[in-house]
């Protein structure tokens, strides 16, 4: 196996850009619980299967300090996310996940490249379901087709396999999440227990 | 297997003997007697296995071959089907199909391999003994992890209890057909319908419905259940413990006689892992409607530590069964009210609909009709997506009168497709229901069979075809052919088609991950079809799994015949 260790944006970053991912995307977003680990500074490397509709483990044990490299690999038929994240993040992310795949920028089975590219401040939303958007909430239109970009979080179709480094800094109830709908609802999440 | 077996020692007489690599065998002793049972006004003589309403829970392991001995105590014929299981047809427990029956002091030995996998039931297959008791669960564990995980695991088996004794409630039925229609329209609703459509209309709309000789609250025949879940009506409250934050798996199954329902958990979403034991994309819905012997499997994460209610109206709203999800026991939260009665509307029995002039089409109607072609349908606001439920497979040509755009007008929409009590919330509708994996020998079929689902309220009996089954030849397909079965209906009451032995790929429109049923339910004036892989040597039953429908006449014999033809499909990939 040789796993590309992009550093995340990757899937969506790279459609949208047409480029290759930067080394380190910077979302502009804190975690109380983490952030994006320097893969020099990884001391162990987790393998999780992402299968359909469940992950192998589903439960792993890190410290607080900790650098772990991850290898994700989507052996399903379907598009799976591996997402660390608090409950309450992960319950946010699914609404965003929701109407995503009511606008058909994500499928079952993928993402639709010309969709998710769409630059929603530009957009024309006539043919829009708006009664499915808050247009008013200008913070979620602007961040949900963005999400993806977020380092927390991999997205992966069929088959793939990516990378991912992650730096625990705060031992706190979290867990790692497949949002895709129906997934985690049905138990595609796994537990993330702090060892002292 | 260690948990296995203290699983069941406690309910049946298990010999397990282990053959190797995980395949194994065991026995169940099931006997079938008179009991006495009641829910309100005191007990009645009825009909039970092993003492217990519901028998006892089967629990099979995919792989495993299992030895059922039915012992008969009673003094009349008896018979076990087993629902939805794949097996030899001789084993499959219809008399006069299958077999010639259990008689009187006689065990039947049942003996069959565990192909399958997921939530099923069983039954008698012996004239109206389903409804008094003879009815129970079968969970068969699968031999690969299953694509979903929870904590708990309940079955929610939905039945319909009556203090009169089936054969008696057919004969009320065949005397007067509206024997049990309490809610039958009267002088008042006349000319409460004259005030607001008009004399001209209402006239009209009432020598339509004479002309079917059936009127629009004939969505069910029987009424005066009562309703139960796990053999509890609503006041006996059957409970499920969990603890905030697990995950519950429920699995529905309507083991009822007549009776469907519409099932919904104020305050949790349910997410369908499985239809008629087959695994299904994970769909989150607010509420479902549960067929007639189907079954369906969800999953839901109370997060709160307080009661919620397991709510099932029954269609025609003449009660509901009602149980508790609760962190402790002896709970109870709220039951919300019986919404009201369903009412077909015209739209439902897709009749006359070019020449109506019903004064409710008229106004405002009209703008809406002219540009509501079918490319618009997604976008149109007064769509209810319900009513499209099974709709994507239709060949609209086929459909006399159907005017597919008239669906959307306001006051044309369906009166008997479900609508979610919460606003805005989503039902269940079959063309949500995609397979988990895809079915790889999917391919189409060789060639079709219309069966029209008919009857006649006023003499009550029900036909396919216009032919009873006593009058009717048996279907013949040849092994290995692939057929596609489209029903039309055209009656006023919805009917949950079953077939013994194969499974139905339901047409949805997903092609390879069209869901496979063991029962479809066709609502009235609707048509659906399904694909049957021919995978299955020998005769089967076909029928409506309305027990009357079923015992009245609505039911082909299917035999499964060589010489085998080219395409023999083995399932999934």
């Amino acid at each position: 196996m040789n796993p590309i260790f992009f550093p995340l944006a990757a899937l969506i970053g790279a459609a949208i850009s047409g480029l290759p991912a930067p080394a380190f995307a910077s979302a502009g977003h804190d975690y109380p619980f983490g952030e994006p680990g320097k893969p020099a500074s990884a001391t162990r490397t987790i393998e999780v299967n992402l299968a359909d509709n469940y992950y192998e483990p589903d439960a792993i044990s890190v410290k607080a300090g900790e650098t772990v490299r991850f290898v994700l690999k989507n052996s399903g038929e379907f598009l799976h996310e591996f997402s660390i994240d608090t409950l309450a993040e992960h319950a946010e992310h699914r609404k965003e996940m929701v109407e995503m795949m009511e606008m058909g920028m994500l499928t079952p089975t993928g993402i639709d490249p010309e969709k998710m590219k769409m630059d929603h401040s530009k957009m024309d939303m006539s043919g829009m379901d708006h009664s499915k958007m808050d247009m008013g909430d200008t913070k979620k239109s602007k961040d949900m087709p963005m999400r993806h970009d977020d380092p927390n979080t991999v997205m992966l179709a069929p088959g793939e396999t990516r990378g991912m480094v992650w730096k625990f800094t705060k031992a706190m109830e979290i867990e790692f999440a497949c949002n895709m709908p129906g997934h985690y609802e049905s138990g595609m999440l796994g537990r993330i227990d702090f060892a002292k | 297997m260690r948990k296995y077996w203290f699983g069941l020692a406690t309910l049946f007489t298990l010999i397990t003997l282990i053959t190797g690599s995980g395949v194994f065998a065991a026995t169940y002793d099931l006997t079938i007697d008179e009991m006495r049972a009641g829910y309100n006004r005191g007990q009645r003589l009825t009909m039970a296995i092993n003492g217990q309403i519901p028998g006892p829970t089967l629990r099979f392991t995919e792989g495993e071959d299992v030895t059922i001995n039915v012992t008969n105590k009673m003094d009349t014929d008896t018979s076990l089907h087993w629902h939805g299981i794949l097996l030899p047809f001789t084993q499959d427990g219809v008399p006069g199909i299958s077999f010639s029956g259990i008689k009187p002091g006689e065990t039947f030995t049942y003996n069959f391999k565990i192909k399958q996998a997921g939530t099923y039931w069983y039954h008698s297959h012996s004239g109206l003994q389903e409804q008094e008791g003879m009815y129970g669960p079968i969970i068969i564990t699968p031999a690969k992890r299953e694509p979903y995980k929870y904590d708990r695991d309940y079955v929610v088996m939905l039945s319909d209890w009556s203090d009169e004794k089936a054969e008696a409630i057919l004969g009320h039925l065949k005397k007067n057909s509206d024997y049990y229609n309490y809610a039958q329209r009267t002088a008042g609703t006349f000319f409460k319908d004259v005030s607001e459509n008009g004399l001209a209309a209402t006239l009209k709309d009432r020598a339509a419905w004479g002309q079917m000789r059936m009127t629009p609250t004939d969505i069910s025949d029987v009424s005066g259940y009562t309703f139960l879940i796990n053999g509890k009506s609503a006041e006996q409250n059957w409970t499920g413990l969990f603890k905030p934050g697990e995950r519950v798996r429920l699995r529905l199954i309507n083991g009822s006689a007549m009776s469907y329902f519409d099932v919904r958990i104020p305050g949790l979403k349910m997410t369908v892992v499985q239809a008629d034991g087959n695994n299904v994309q994970p769909v989150l819905v607010d509420e479902l409607r549960i067929a007639v012997a189907e079954t369906y499997d969800v999953i839901v994460q109370p997060e709160e530590e307080k009661p919620f209610t397991i709510f099932a109206e029954s269609l025609d709203r003449t009660g509901y069964a009602r149980a508790t999800l609760a962190p402790k026991a002896g709970m109870s939260g709220e039951i919300p009210a019986l919404r009201p009665r369903p009412q077909l509307s015209m739209a439902d029995m897709g009749m006359e609909m070019g020449g109506m002039d019903m004064a409710g089409m008229e106004h405002g109607a009209a703008a809406g009709a002219d540009k509501a072609g079918r490319e618009e349908k997604t976008s149109m606001p007064g769509m209810d997506h319900g009513a499209m439920a099974g709709m994507e497979g239709m060949d609209h040509s086929a459909m006399p009168g159907m005017d597919m755009a008239a669906m959307d007008m306001p006051g044309m929409q369906s009166g008997i497709a479900p609508k979610a009590a919460k606003p805005g919330g989503k039902v269940l509708v079959y063309g949500d229901l995609k397979a988990m994996r895809p079915y790889a020998q999917y391919r189409a079929p060789d060639r079709e069979i219309e069966m029209k689902l008919t009857g006649n309220m006023q003499r009550y009996f029900w036909s396919i075809d216009g032919v009873k089954f006593s009058d009717a030849e048996p279907v013949r397909l040849k092994y290995g052919e692939r057929v596609r079965f489209t029903f039309v209906n055209q009656t006023m009451m919805s009917h949950p088609m079953h077939l013994h032995g194969m499974w139905m790929q339901l047409d949805t429109g997903k092609k390879k991950f069209n869901p496979l049923k063991h029962v479809v339910n066709v609502p009235p004036g609707q048509t659906l079809s399904v694909d049957v892989p021919a995978d299955a040597m020998g005769e089967w039953a076909f029928h409506c799994h309305l027990l009357l429908h079923m015992a009245t006449g609505m039911m082909r014999k299917v035999i499964v015949e060589g010489p085998v033809a080219a395409n023999v499909e083995t399932g999934h990939e």
